[in-house]
């Protein structure tokens, strides 16, 4: 048994299962390393982004599995690569830009340069200066390439696994997961803008926030005194994929030629104050032939595929740290968009990010719990609502879906 | 327009190109079959010394990148060059070579 798993089965799982979690979960140095290694370089696939942000042969993008760097790149017309950013040579950083096109990845520190696929190709002075230095003549290029990761992709969204025995993408998404990204998915769709915000709680506590629907009517006061999003809607939670991934969906009654009930005068807050001087901010339209005006799905680990009415979000989720974690959000619409609905799509966004009207509080309700848990005794979390058991349900006054967070977590983990 | 002796023929080696630098041009100089060319000495690519390359059969490769040029044309061959060498007339007078100089240093 590896250093690595032992020291991971040092936190002992309470007796009652997934509805119960450990403070230290969130708190532990040597758990935190070996969920690089066991989770995000395990047998599970990794979002690193959408194939319209590299679509030229040479573009590349720069992104984390885990907190590893990594390289995304289009290697030809009809394949892309992907490798560890950490030259071969000395580990230098290879690539610094967020994004870029290249013909050929060369390091700074020595010129040691790479073909699109992480091949090295070249490797300066290799034959020393007039005959005096140089490489051993049985140096081979080919034992030095990059590291290499496995790149699939469903609907242009790609994927990287460092794992060989890894599961095909589709294989590891399952059936209802790939459903919803076709629905999502299925136009080609156009980047509104990007930004990334950092967090000060563990990652996992942001991913259970994420799949918990419970909290939503009751931290997010914005949802409710807009009468947005209630408990109450239609609505239900999706599992699969061993409980760790999930769909969290519910309809809001929604006039079908445009505009909401509050905006037409029908809904309004019971105290007068709250009212929005101008709601052209929540001005929406059915966009989706089920109904369904707000669904989050969260792949296991860390993606969260975003539908608040128009605005649709992809959001990554980058661990940095035992006590800190980046979201990075990629904020999107369809090519076929009118500019009306772009511009309905950029006004709903103000509901998002940092300083959203709704994520706001998301953003800050994990270092809430964060700074709680620090001397914690061996205590733990409770999660009950909707029993102790993994299972779709039909209600959203639930933490299954954070139960089956945890079901896949320790899987991975061994724990 | 300036002929000038610029090296030794007895100088040149096959394997390493010679370099020397007159009224501002960095010069290569190529001994191939008893013949001599002359070359750019800096790589179309990125700022890198071709004296400091290695040369065979008339082919020079760069130290940084291996890009490789004819020396005898300054011909590009391979990636990641894209920019033929600018390429020297040369002129063996006994042990002397003498390399013709056309405007100011390139």
């Amino acid at each position: 048994m590896s250093d690595v798993e032992l020291q991971a089965q040092r936190i002992e799982w309470p007796k009652e299962g997934v509805s119960r979690v450990p403070f230290e979960i969130y708190t532990n140095d040597a758990l935190y390393e070996s969920e690089q290694d066991l989770l995000f370089k395990g047998p599970i696939w990794n979002f690193v982004g959408v194939d319209v942000e590299i679509p030229a042969v040479g573009d590349f993008k720069t992104n984390f599995v885990g907190d590893t760097p990594v390289v995304v790149v289009k290697s030809s017309a009809d394949s892309y690569s992907a490798f560890v950013n950490r030259c071969a040579h000395r580990g230098s950083t290879l690539c610094y830009e967020k994004t870029g096109n290249r013909d050929a990845f060369t390091c700074v520190y020595h010129n040691w340069s790479y073909d699109l696929e992480g091949n090295l190709k070249t490797v300066a002075f290799h034959k020393g200066v007039r005959g005096k230095g140089g490489l051993p003549d049985d140096f081979r290029t080919c034992d030095h390439n990059l590291q290499k990761l496995r790149v699939q992709s469903l609907c242009g969204l790609l994927f990287v696994s460092f794992d060989e025995d890894a599961p095909e993408l589709e294989t590891f998404l399952g059936p209802k997961m790939c459903a919803h990204i076709q629905r999502i998915f299925s136009k080609k769709i156009r980047i509104l803008g990007t930004f990334s915000q950092h967090m000060h709680n563990n990652w996992k506590l942001y991913m259970e926030n994420v799949k918990d629907s419970y909290h939503a009517s009751l931290l997010h006061l914005f949802f409710t005194t807009f009468k947005l999003n209630r408990l109450s809607m239609q609505g239900g939670l999706i599992l699969d994929g061993d409980g760790g991934h999930h769909i969290s969906y519910s309809k809001m009654a929604t006039d079908a030629g445009g505009g909401t009930d509050y905006e037409s005068g029908g809904l309004r807050a019971q105290n007068d104050e709250f009212a929005l001087h101008d709601n052209r901010i929540l001005k929406s339209w059915p966009e989706f032939d089920d109904g369904v005006t707000h669904a989050i799905q969260g792949i296991f680990p860390n993606l969260i595929v975003q539908q608040i009415q128009n605005s649709l979000a992809l959001r990554l989720l980058i661990p940095r740290g035992v006590n800190g974690c980046e979201l990075v959000w990629i904020m999107f619409g369809y090519e076929s968009d009118t500019q009306e609905e772009t511009d309905i799509r950029v006004a709903l966004s103000n509901l998002v990010g940092p300083a959203g009207l709704v994520s706001m509080e998301d953003g800050v309700i994990g270092s809430f719990v964060q700074r709680a848990i620090v001397g914690n005794q061996g205590r733990e979390t409770v999660l009950e609502m909707g029993g102790r058991t993994v299972e779709s349900q039909e209600s959203r006054v639930s933490e299954a879906s954070v139960r089956g967070f945890w079901q896949a977590y320790r899987k991975y983990m061994r724990l | 327009m300036s002929w000038l002796n610029v090296a030794r023929l007895s100088d040149l080696a096959p394997d390493y190109p010679t370099a020397c630098s007159v009224e501002g041009h960095r010069i290569a100089l190529y001994l191939v079959d008893g013949a001599v060319y002359g070359t750019s000495n800096i790589c179309t690519h990125q700022f890198a010394l071709l004296s400091d390359g290695y040369h065979e059969d008339g082919v020079v490769e760069c130290p940084l990148h291996q890009g490789r040029f004819d020396v005898r044309t300054g011909k590009a061959l391979c990636s990641p060059l894209t920019i033929d060498l600018a390429t020297y007339e040369v002129d063996v007078r006994g042990d002397e070579v003498w390399v013709c100089i056309q405007g100011d240093g390139r």
